[in-house]
């Protein structure tokens, strides 16, 4: 017994001193660590500097002046602003692209992790043939089932409304994959006692299973919702008329209306605002999902 | 007594899977159909249109292999072609490269780590129409990239305005809004790299330079295989910044293929033509994702 005990002891107690020393052996040495802070920082600034032109310029009373006495941070007026939200429809777009975005999300969700939860846990006739139908999809471009979808959208009388906008982007394969995958990954037990107490189905989904998903809901909803508010193509093709543009149809539009640049660099500001809140609080979310794509996809 | 609640009759397992059974399509119904309707059906639908005539309100004629021979015949077409190869050139290996340069200076754990991969994400999140109108300023006449090229006594007029210069442009605003997507991926894949044989060529003498060529290079050759893939597709369909920041000039200098799908489609209805533009488009995503399952069967 005793021998047992302090055979493994050694190698339970060598490794993480090992890692240390080694963490350090493999760090640069001084001048590496100059040149990494240097690179880092070049590479940073190039990053960084259009989104300071970006608010810099948004806040000058005219359009650009002389580069680079125009990046100064004084002084700062408010006109591009006024000039965007008065005499623009830009809340308008705002809230195209916020009922755009939201909608979706939370369809999306519940859409895949409905299926995600049939196709991992329930036996039903058919469920190869439609994961598969479901897996063969993912290969074939967006742009070829473009044309047919707005002709389909067009014949039911579905340009320029709220539906006809959002219902085609709930069809999302990728979502309905990532989710079957994880809760595959969830213990039966968990669904089985809830089965001998007698819940009924749909409790069942909406008491178990969406709380136990809520990590893999959190990265999927942040990845959609960023696709949504950022797309440009669907919204361009289906929102024809002015009051349907989104924030990107709207801000596309002011660039080819030639729209003062401190005025669209307002307009721009005011579209970034939001997704760059979103970053700051679900960072964490962005990295997992691409991670997530990135290996498992 | 235990034995029957463990185990139920034969008809009542019956009675429980064929509820199962029943939940389990009306869990996957909603999505499904929504799926046939607007992925599965247009699919179908999107490749058999470019094989037909068809403009909105008119009917449908079958024309067999007309739309490829217009196609074969158009130069519009096949300069959009070549602006989309050339652009995937330009794009495809300067994003990877970026992309696996950042991920190695930003591997190990250091003061401000978390800072500098939160600040190369941030254009990934970016909309690409801003990204296009602050880039319009940055490669304008008189704007920060002309006055660079002056200071270093290069031409400094602007690139948007010069049909051989927009596409370079534009694949550095590509690399610019997307190098960090390829970083974190990188990433993921360096830190789950074992540190032996890193330690041990250390042990030996070996320099930063040697280490990454022959040890952490081979073991990154999946990731950046799949990367090169899915850049190289993403990079096939580029739209909205092209759109966003050109419109396709100067003189169609920019022009690449979903413009031109864009263009025929909702600009002039021709949407038989427009989808035999989409199913160039499949071809091509076809050869690339082939080319993939053959380097990497070759490597297995």
């Amino acid at each position: 017994m005793t021998a047992t005990t302090t055979t493994p002891a050694p190698t339970t107690t060598a490794p993480p001193a090992r890692r240390r020393r080694s963490y350090r052996a493999l760090q640069p040495g001084p001048a590496g660590t100059v040149l990494r802070y240097v690179l880092l920082a070049v590479a940073s600034v190039v990053t960084l500097f259009p989104f300071y032109a970006m608010v810099v310029l948004s806040l000058k009373p005219t359009a650009a002046v002389e580069f680079p006495g125009s990046l100064l941070p004084w002084p700062i007026k408010f006109d591009a602003y006024a000039t965007v939200l008065d005499s623009r429809d830009i809340l308008r777009w705002l809230l195209n692209t916020t009922i755009y975005s939201v909608v979706s999300v939370v369809a999306v969700l519940l859409l895949a992790a409905m299926a995600g939860y049939a196709f991992a846990k329930k036996r039903f006739p058919g469920r190869e043939a439609m994961f598969w139908s479901f897996l063969a999809m993912v290969m074939v471009p967006y742009h070829v089932t473009l044309i047919p979808t707005f002709i389909l959208i067009a014949k039911v009388g579905g340009v320029d409304t709220y539906w006809g906008l959002i219902l085609p982007t709930l069809a999302n394969a990728q979502a309905v994959f990532l989710m079957r995958q994880f809760i595959q990954g969830l213990p039966d037990e968990l669904f089985e006692a809830a089965k001998i107490d007698g819940a009924s189905e749909w409790r069942m989904f909406v008491r178990i299973v969406l709380p136990l998903c809520k990590p893999i809901l959190a990265t999927l909803g942040v990845f959609v919702f960023l696709w949504h508010w950022n797309d440009l193509l669907w919204p361009l093709i289906i929102g024809q008329s002015g009051d349907m543009r989104t924030l990107t149809v709207g801000i596309a539009s002011l660039q080819k209306e030639q729209v003062p640049l401190n005025v669209m660099l307002a307009g721009s500001v005011v579209a970034f605002v939001p997704i760059f809140a979103a970053y700051l609080v679900g960072q964490r979310y962005f990295t997992e999902g691409v991670t997530m794509s990135g290996i498992k996809g | 007594m235990a034995v029957p609640a463990q185990l139920p009759a034969p008809g009542v397992r019956r009675v429980i899977a064929r509820r199962e059974a029943r939940w389990g399509l009306l869990f996957v119904l909603p999505a499904f159909l929504l799926f046939l309707a607007f992925r599965f059906g247009p699919a179908i639908a999107g490749l058999l249109l470019g094989f037909m005539d068809y403009t909105i309100g008119g009917d449908a004629e079958w024309t067999g292999l007309e739309n490829a021979r217009r196609l074969a015949d158009d130069p519009v077409f096949w300069q959009s072609l070549r602006i989309t190869v050339v652009y995937t050139l330009l794009y495809v290996p300067l994003t990877v490269a970026a992309s696996v340069g950042l991920a190695l200076l930003v591997r190990r754990a250091f003061r401000g780590v978390g800072f500098f991969r939160s600040v190369f994400f941030l254009p990934v999140v970016t909309s690409l129409v801003l990204v296009a109108t602050i880039f319009s300023w940055v490669f304008s006449s008189g704007g920060p990239w002309s006055r660079i090229l002056s200071w270093v006594g290069l031409p400094a007029d602007s690139w948007l305005a010069s049909s051989t210069l927009v596409l370079p442009a534009l694949a550095l605003v590509g690399v610019w809004s997307h190098f960090g997507y390829g970083m974190l991926i990188v990433l993921a894949r360096l830190q789950d790299l074992p540190r032996e044989q890193e330690e041990a060529a250390l042990t030996d003498g070996a320099g930063p330079w040697p280490r990454f060529r022959w040890i952490v290079l081979p073991q990154l050759k999946p990731v950046l295989f799949f990367l090169l893939v899915i850049e190289t597709t993403a990079s096939f369909q580029v739209f909205d910044l092209v759109y966003a920041m050109t419109g396709g000039g100067p003189a169609r200098a920019s022009y690449t293929l979903v413009m031109a799908l864009y263009d025929q489609g909702f600009k002039y209805f021709d949407l038989g033509y427009a989808s035999a533009i989409g199913v160039a488009l499949f071809a091509m995503t076809l050869v690339v994702a082939l080319i993939q399952r053959l380097a990497l069967g070759r490597d297995k």
